[in-house]
């Protein structure tokens, strides 16, 4: 009875929650006068989502998250991803208070070195036809160096830490969600269901990915929402794919088929014994998704179809590129902070499957 | 008996460079770039530059400029004969010229190019209103009619001094005996075969098409016949290679390694090619120039339908700060649309704004006042703002996709956020910026957008100003009427001023014959939008080209190509 | 196992593939004719003329490419061309939609050959050796690397391999020379760092999978059997673990390959200026050349699916256990 009570709790909050963020969105659209951050509100949409679908679930099986944080403990170089993939999280929350402007240009001041190196500038003046060569030094007022719009790079960083994250959380979150659905009914309903969505999902895997991602972007257009849906709409097949066979593994099994003959209702069902079940290797497949994600955002932006109102890591490359050989830094930087970015993922990814895969011997 | 022997050296050097033969055959010459790569080599279906200037490669055109703008004559065996009322051009072609197959180019292959080619509805060729004229209120094309085997004419019913510079130097024959096959089949002519791959050039050009690898290279190898070259051995390389590169720092990796002859240098990278030994850089003057627009149709701030309020706006932008920041110093200043180097352009009495005595941020706030678009504070300073009081907040528009464009957008942002106006940018893509800012029409009614709807046409979105480039032909000006006259068809900031309208039309009329007139019309148009300030102009950017030192007879200048069948390597390759 | 039902299955596969490619087709072709962008876009911006009517200009162009008519009439005018073998003409390169991948198609086929050849074969080597010394520095090594392959985003990589080879060092030209006859060493020499970048990315996955896969088999008992029955180390691995792990590996790598194709080789072609199929949909997309585009993304669904329909006739040959019904 208790349970059903708490059940009933959670449920009321979540509705409320989504309640209010009708309400805020209606009274913007209709009340306010400002244009609209679609952004924004899918973020917060997310959250509410995340917030109800995933962490309160693993607070309520405190053991079981218990456990399996133990065995990912073990691998090192988990915890070294997950370490560095916190401060990151910081840096992106934290970060844009304590830094410059990134989109403050100062044209005095392009392509500064960062501190302790130091470069080689040359001024052609065309009217007196005099070639003058000065060696830049870094300073501590831009300890990573400046771009050649004269912006600070370090402040660029930490924007750009703050997009790829964002990005990759949001359009992990979409894909997810979209193919679990598509996963968990198509298990669960079986039948013409299941063939109709796996043909669907097929299809939507024989599409070359990147391919369509360019296609998609070149015709919407490249502003970062637009990017993260269409990661999302083309990167969810796998997710399907994996929840179908894990629902289909755990529909035959005994407490499903007792529920079922209790009388618990299909939605209860999926909602309350599925999905739970198969989260965890949701939360695997999550992991080792961001990277994809982040890295595909940064190809965008340095084939140039990235959103140019926004700073992300991809951007700062696309066009360090240019200047390879006089201010190195504007490249590499941001290379190296996707570099590190991805691998934390991966490392932390790797550890999860491993702990959350009962074969694995720890 | 000294001076005997110094008489005899002179002599005999003399004598030895009078008798100097001509420049070897040898080598690859090799161009790169990093644009895209042309369309089509059918260049009656081309709207590319980059067509155009590969399928120039195997015909020349009736004639062209040099770098003084000296004409010389090229497919004319001599010059244009234009009649004294100057409605009528007689066109003579030499009688040498030769299609692949053997037969002589006649004036029927030209009538007959423009005739059933380029005035047909089926082709639609793109640059139609290059041979029309305004009659009565209709658009007509002029008349072209065969004399003899080497003769036609062109006549007119509208008198346009310019219109040998825009349309006739720049005509090129197909050959009929095998346009007639596709005539009428707008897809056959399309896929044709022959026009595709060019094999019908005959003598018409100094190469000969041999190979096109897309997105790659584009090779042309030399023409042993070419018509000009008969007596002076040209051209000089035995293939003109333009390669194609991803990056522009590919190219100019290429460019410092050695394997690639020409080069266009990004401004910043100037300084390191100067100070090379193996090249040399040449600065050349461009077509090409960068403005700010200023909407002033009904959707754009009120403001800007004041001449002053503009003025002050234009003041307060340091085009030299943004030349050598910017450009890196490789740009004149613009203030109107025709370039330095053209015949027509003039300096005298057009106001200077961004420069000097016309850059100064508080004059420019003292006329935002009087304007009414400011406030005396108790310290004698002036702050910005609305007739209600509102801080004032522009929005700029801009190409995304563009390096160039985005750092001005960031600079005028900068120059115009220290006087108080807030400036808010919108980077948009190309065809959006066409669709929405640029199309206008009227609202509520059912009018096609299109660029110039009239005086109360406005855009689907709305927009402050906009950061474009344009460009003007340095002979012909007079076809940037289309952006400056009140029914320009590409007029679409609403830019309206019924002197300059006259001005654009006298141009066009008998008393602009006399080069001497046309120039004063030219200078008070000139004087005339510049003071207007419906955009403000900032700069013609000049090119930097990089050459391998032994590449000889470069003529640097706007036109630096004009006699590339004339270049050739010094040294062994 | 049954002839009859394996070439049953196989004619199945083929029908579905079939239905697969009409369904990419009309959705890519459903995407580029409501998107808002139109070829004649690119021809406004060279407008320059007198009285010009610009948008007399995008009727031009768009009765020129058939754009003009609704939407459904184009559609079944492809379709029926598709029919036929007329698979369009490329109206930004001017050539046959064929013979513009006639031509182009060598260069990304050697990328990507060679690029799997030295991913696989390195790979796996390091994955069985390092699964067979599990635990060893020589394994944490291994992987560790592994990790950083997979990390490194290969579009950076390979301007840092332009930056450090080319462009200090010399050794390598920045770009990629055509006129290098195929089956040369100068080719292959130019060749090398591309698939460098392409490979490393690839390896480090084929890595992990071998390592894993191998290990999974050391476990079992027939290698427990073999090793008491005394033969030597080199035999049991090679002949009996490998031909088990092969299976799972060759898969991976088989479901691997489309999106290595349309992903990395790519990225890996613009940057090193290889005129592959990569660059030629990349520049498509750009001029909305929409017969390019729906034609290569139906030759990347179709190297899909036919990889897909190969492994599965590999496992049925490889494994007597596999039936199909």
């Amino acid at each position: 009875m208790r349970q059903i009570k708490v059940g009933g709790l959670k449920n009321l909050i979540f509705i409320f929650a989504l309640l209010a963020f009708v309400l805020a969105l209606l009274r913007d659209i209709y009340l306010v006068d400002e244009s609209l951050e679609p952004l924004n509100y899918l973020y917060l949409l997310l959250l509410i989502f995340l917030i109800f679908y995933v962490i309160h679930p693993l607070y309520v099986n405190r053991r079981l998250t218990r456990y399996y944080w133990e065995r990912t403990k073990k691998h090192r170089l988990a915890v070294l991803g997950l370490a560095f993939i916190m401060f990151l999280v910081i840096v992106a929350i934290a970060g844009p208070f304590l830094t410059a402007d990134p989109t403050e240009v100062n044209f005095e001041k392009k392509n500064i070195p960062p501190v302790g190196f130091s470069a080689e500038q040359s001024i052609y003046d065309v009217k007196t036809g005099q070639l003058t060569t000065t060696e830049t030094p870094g300073t501590w007022q831009h300890p990573l160096g400046t771009d050649d719009k004269g912006r600070d790079m370090l402040a660029m960083l930490v924007s750009g830490a703050r997009v790829s994250l964002q990005v990759g959380l949001a359009a992990v979150l979409i894909a997810i969600f979209i193919g679990a659905t598509v996963g968990v009914s198509s298990a669960y309903f079986g039948r013409w269901v299941d063939q109709a969505l796996m043909r669907f999902t097929d299809l939507m895997m024989t599409f070359p990915f990147f391919l369509l991602l360019v296609l998609i972007i070149f015709l919407y257009g490249s502003k970062l929402i637009i990017i993260i849906l269409a990661i999302a709409l083309t990167g969810w097949t796998g997710t399907a794919r994996l929840v179908r066979s894990e629902a289909l593994s755990l529909r035959t099994r005994d407490f499903i088929m007792a529920s079922k003959s209790l009388g618990a209702s299909d939605r209860r069902i999926i909602f309350r014994h599925m999905i739970p079940n198969v989260l965890s290797s949701v939360i695997v497949i999550a992991t080792l998704s961001i990277p994809g994600v982040i890295l595909a955002e940064a190809a965008l932006s340095f084939i140039g179809l990235g959103d140019p109102s926004v700073t992300s890591w991809g951007r700062i490359l696309h066009a360090g590129q240019r200047t390879l050989d006089t201010a190195w830094w504007i490249a590499v930087e941001p290379g190296i902070m996707l570099f590190l970015t991805v691998l934390a993922f991966n490392f932390l990814g790797d550890g999860i499957r491993d702990a959350f895969d009962p074969r694995s011997q720890i | 008996m000294k001076r005997l022997a110094i008489l005899i050296i002179v002599l005999i050097t003399l004598l030895a460079s009078c008798a100097a033969p001509p420049p070897a055959v040898k080598g690859t010459f090799i161009e790169g770039q990093s644009g895209g790569d042309a369309e089509t080599l059918n260049w009656l279906l081309a709207a590319d530059a980059a067509s155009f200037s590969y399928a120039g490669m195997c015909f020349d055109s009736l004639a062209t400029y040099d770098n003084d703008w000296q004409v010389h004559l090229r497919h004319l065996a001599k010059p244009v004969e234009i009649s004294g009322d100057g409605l009528t051009y007689t066109i003579t072609i030499r009688d040498d010229l030769k299609w692949s197959n053997g037969t002589p180019v006649t004036a029927d292959d030209y009538v007959y190019t423009l005739s059933n080619l380029m005035f047909s509805d089926w082709l639609n060729y793109t640059y139609q209103t290059d041979w029309q004229e305004e009659v009565e209120g209709e658009t007509v094309f002029v008349e072209v009619e065969l004399v003899d085997e080497t003769t036609f004419v062109i006549k007119r019913q509208t008198i346009d001094p310019e219109f040998i510079d825009n349309a006739i130097y720049s005509l090129t024959p197909y050959p009929k005996h095998i346009a007639v096959k596709y005539e009428g089949d707008l897809e056959a002519f399309t896929e044709a075969e022959e026009f595709n791959n060019l094999t019908y050039t005959g003598n018409l050009g100094p190469y000969r098409f041999k190979e096109w690898i897309r997105n790659d290279k584009y090779v042309v190898e030399r023409n042993p016949d070419f018509y000009l070259g008969q007596e002076t051995g040209a051209p000089y390389f035995e293939e003109y290679v333009t390669k194609l590169f991803g990056t522009s720092t590919a190219v100019l990796a290429a460019l410092e390694a050695g394997d690639i002859h020409h080069a266009g240098i990004e401004p910043e990278q100037v300084a390191k090619f100067k100070q090379m030994e193996g090249i040399k850089v040449y600065t050349v003057p461009t077509r090409a120039y960068d403005l700010i627009v200023y909407n002033l149709r009904n959707n754009g701030w009120e403001g800007l339908r004041n001449k002053t309020v503009r003025q002050a706006l234009s003041m307060s932008i340091n085009k030299q700060t943004f030349i050598d920041q910017i450009r890196f110093g490789f740009a004149d200043p613009a203030f109107s649309f025709i370039p330095g180097p053209s015949p027509w352009y003039t300096e005298e009495g057009v106001p200077k704004f961004g420069i000097g005595d016309l850059y100064d941020k508080d004059k420019a706030k003292e006329m935002l006042l009087e304007a009414g678009y400011g406030t005396r504070e108790s310290d004698d300073s002036i702050s910005i703002h609305d007739k209600d009081g509102q801080p004032i907040k522009l929005t700029l528009v801009t190409t995304t996709g563009s390096k160039l464009t985005e750092d001005i957008t960031l600079f005028v942002k900068q120059e115009l956020g220290d006087i108080g106006i807030e400036v808010e940018f919108k980077l948009v893509p190309w065809p959006t910026q066409l669709r929405q800012y640029m199309m206008n029409k009227v609202s509520g009614s059912d009018q096609e957008s299109n660029y110039n709807n009239g005086p109360d046409a406005i855009s689907e979105e709305t927009w402050d100003m906009m950061v474009l480039a344009f460009n003007t032909h340095p002979i012909a000006p007079s076809g940037s009427r289309v952006f400056f006259i009140t029914d320009g068809g590409l007029n679409f900031w609403g830019y309206s001023n019924e002197r300059v309208d006259e001005l654009f039309t006298e141009v066009r009329s008998s008393e602009a014959i006399d080069p001497e007139v046309r120039k004063q019309m030219y200078a008070e148009i000139s004087r005339l939008i510049a003071e207007d300030q419906s955009a403000n102009f900032l700069s013609f950017p000049r090119s930097n080209q990089g050459f391998q030192v032994n590449v000889e007879r470069i003529d640097p200048g706007m036109r630096l190509g004009w006699n590339h069948h004339e270049w050739y390597f010094a040294e062994p390759e | 196992m049954k002839r009859g039902g394996l070439q049953n299955y196989i004619i199945r596969r083929l029908i579905y593939a079939f239905l697969i490619a009409f369904g990419v087709v009309t959705i890519t072709f459903i995407l580029l004719r409501i998107g808002p962008s139109s070829p004649a876009d690119k021809y406004l911006a060279n407008i320059s003329a007198r009285t010009q009517d610009p948008s007399k200009v995008i009727e031009a162009v768009e009765a020129r490419y058939g754009l003009d008519k609704p939407i459904y009439e184009q559609y079944f005018n492809y379709l029926g061309n598709l029919a036929r073998g007329d698979w369009g003409w490329s109206f930004s390169t001017s050539l046959p939609v064929i013979e513009l991948i006639r031509r182009h198609w060598i260069y990304s086929f050697q990328l990507i050959l060679l690029s799997m050849l030295f991913a696989s074969s390195l790979g796996i080597f390091i994955g069985i050796y390092s699964a067979v010394k599990q635990y060893t520095k020589t394994d944490y090594i291994a992987t560790f690397f592994s990790f950083i392959g997979i990390s490194i985003p290969n579009f950076w990589l390979g301007i840092m391999l332009i930056l450090i080879f080319s462009v200090q060092l010399g050794w390598f030209k920045t770009y990629y020379d055509t006129g290098l006859p195929l089956f040369s060493l100068a080719n292959l020499k130019a060749l090398i760092l591309p698939v460098i970048t392409l490979g490393t990315g690839m390896m480090a996955g084929y890595t992990r999978y071998a390592r894993s896969a191998t290990l999974d088999n050391l476990r079992k008992e027939f290698v427990k059997t073999a090793r008491a029955k005394g033969l030597p180390e080199r035999v049991v691995i090679g002949k009996h673990v490998l031909r088990n792990a092969i299976l799972p590996i060759i898969t991976i790598i088989m479901f691997d390959l489309a999106g290595v194709v349309f992903g990395g080789a790519y990225l890996t072609e613009i940057i090193f200026g290889i005129p592959g199929l990569g660059r030629v949909s990349f520049n498509a997309i750009f001029a909305n050349d929409y017969p390019v585009v729906i034609t290569i993304t139906l030759i990347g669904a179709m190297v899909v699916l036919l990889t897909n329909l190969a492994t599965d006739i590999v496992y049925t040959w490889l494994d007597p256990r596999i039936r199909y019904d």
